[in-house]
């Protein structure tokens, strides 16, 4: 008997494990979550958006799992939040918050990932915003521009070194220069 | 005295003079040299390196051919693709242009192939689908690329076709290049320009595509 339930319990595992993993499409919970995002919220009488790179990028992972309408609830909940808290901030623009209000903002971003079980974190400044999964996938990048440098990979490092070899080769050329003027005054009032 | 007078000129002509000469140099190079220096970095980045460069081909490929040509898929039939995985390949004939696609512009993905970026969408999504890729590798053909040229691109769930609408070279910062919140499915494809540089540049060149056939995601808003 307890062989029978050990088998049956692992096979519901399994079979939740695999609703989770053949999740695809967008559901109302979802839906509700990515229209809330859309919603614009009004600063001192600006419109403004979240972009819709942060939304697609939301959108493009909710098409890999299956959100609960209690997860979408709670995370709404959050937007809302966040959305008042922006509003009262009395700025006219995200550009014009401080790093406080950034991170706080950060920090609604932060609950929000965290009620998917993933993480969200900033640079101190608040800004290269990064959503990650607890499987390191990343979901939302925003330390990257969207146009990319596509050119060859440029190191620093190699920039310095060459810089440097240039400098160093400046020095020598105009130290054998002036070497051989001293030479030739030298050779003239000889 | 006059000893002490030579040496100080000494110092002054073989130390001072091309210390001060150098700095110079650095900073012009620096500021106003480094787009025509870039050559010579790009090609020494190829040499020497502060960091174990990741030539590795270590990437998942969830592509796998097929031949459907139908007018819908279902999402629940679609893999959809996290960063870094190759979930097909994009060809254009006409400019020789042949790459593995990826999702994610990374360095994995434009080191291997060419990349959509994650925040844009995948073919069928009937969104947009900007893709960039290296101007001195799989996009160089681009430079070839003409009005009405067809861009192939096939994945696990159905084969695109896209028909080239225009070609057009911006700023890399400029928000005009692309819509992202486009509702209608269009294919940009781009790449550092001028074409056969080497390095940095702040220009891109951009292809425009409409969509010609291939399957609609359907199902994915439940």
């Amino acid at each position: 008997m307890k062989k029978i339930l050990t088998i049956a319990a692992a096979m519901i595992i399994i079979c939740f494990s695999c609703i989770a993993a053949f999740a695809a499409g967008i559901n109302s919970a979802e839906a509700s979550v990515l229209s809330n995002m859309r919603a614009p919220a009004n600063m001192k009488g600006n419109t403004v958006y979240v972009p819709s790179s942060y939304i697609n990028q939301a959108e493009v992972h909710f098409n890999t799992i299956d959100m609960t309408s209690a997860q979408a609830g709670k995370i709404n909940s959050i937007i809302n939040q966040g959305r008042a808290y922006l509003q009262n901030t009395g700025k006219a623009s995200i550009k014009e918050l401080s790093t406080e209000e950034r991170r706080t903002m950060m920090k609604y971003a932060s609950d929000a990932a965290a009620v998917l079980n993933m993480s969200a974190a900033a640079g101190s400044d608040g800004k290269n915003i990064k959503v990650i999964t607890k499987n390191g996938e990343v979901v939302v990048d925003d330390s990257t521009q969207v146009i990319k440098p596509t050119g060859s990979e440029v190191h620093f490092t190699i920039y310095i070194t060459v810089l440097t070899i240039a400098g160093l080769l400046f020095v020598c050329g105009a130290a054998v220069i002036l070497a051989r003027k001293k030479n030739n005054i030298y050779e003239e009032t000889k | 005295m006059k000893k002490r007078n030579k040496t100080n000129k000494n110092t002054k002509k073989f130390v001072i003079v091309p210390l001060l000469m150098c700095a110079a140099i650095l900073l012009v190079s620096s500021t106003i040299c480094f787009p025509l220096l870039s050559d010579v970095f790009s090609i020494g980045s190829m040499f020497l390196s502060d960091k174990q460069v990741d030539y590795s081909k270590s990437f998942e490929n969830i592509f796998v051919p097929t031949a459907n040509d139908s007018d819908t898929v279902n999402a629940k039939d679609v893999d959809f693709p996290s960063v870094n995985k190759q979930f097909g390949e994009l060809k254009i004939k006409s400019c020789s242009v042949n790459a593995k696609l990826f999702f994610g512009d990374g360095k994995i993905p434009l080191r291997n192939g060419v990349g959509v970026y994650a925040g844009s969408f995948i073919p069928g999504y009937n969104k947009t689908i900007l893709v960039a890729g290296h101007n001195n590798t799989y996009f160089n053909g681009l430079k070839n690329i003409k009005k009405g040229d067809t861009v192939k691109i096939n994945t696990s769930y159905g084969n695109y076709k896209y028909r080239v609408t225009a070609a057009k070279i911006y700023n890399a910062e400029n928000k005009k290049a692309y819509d992202l919140s486009k509702n209608e499915e269009n294919l940009i494809l781009y790449t550092c320009y001028p074409f056969d540089t080497l390095g940095i540049t702040e220009k891109r060149f951009f292809v425009y595509a409409e969509k010609v056939s291939g399957p609609k995601i359907v199902g994915q808003y439940e």
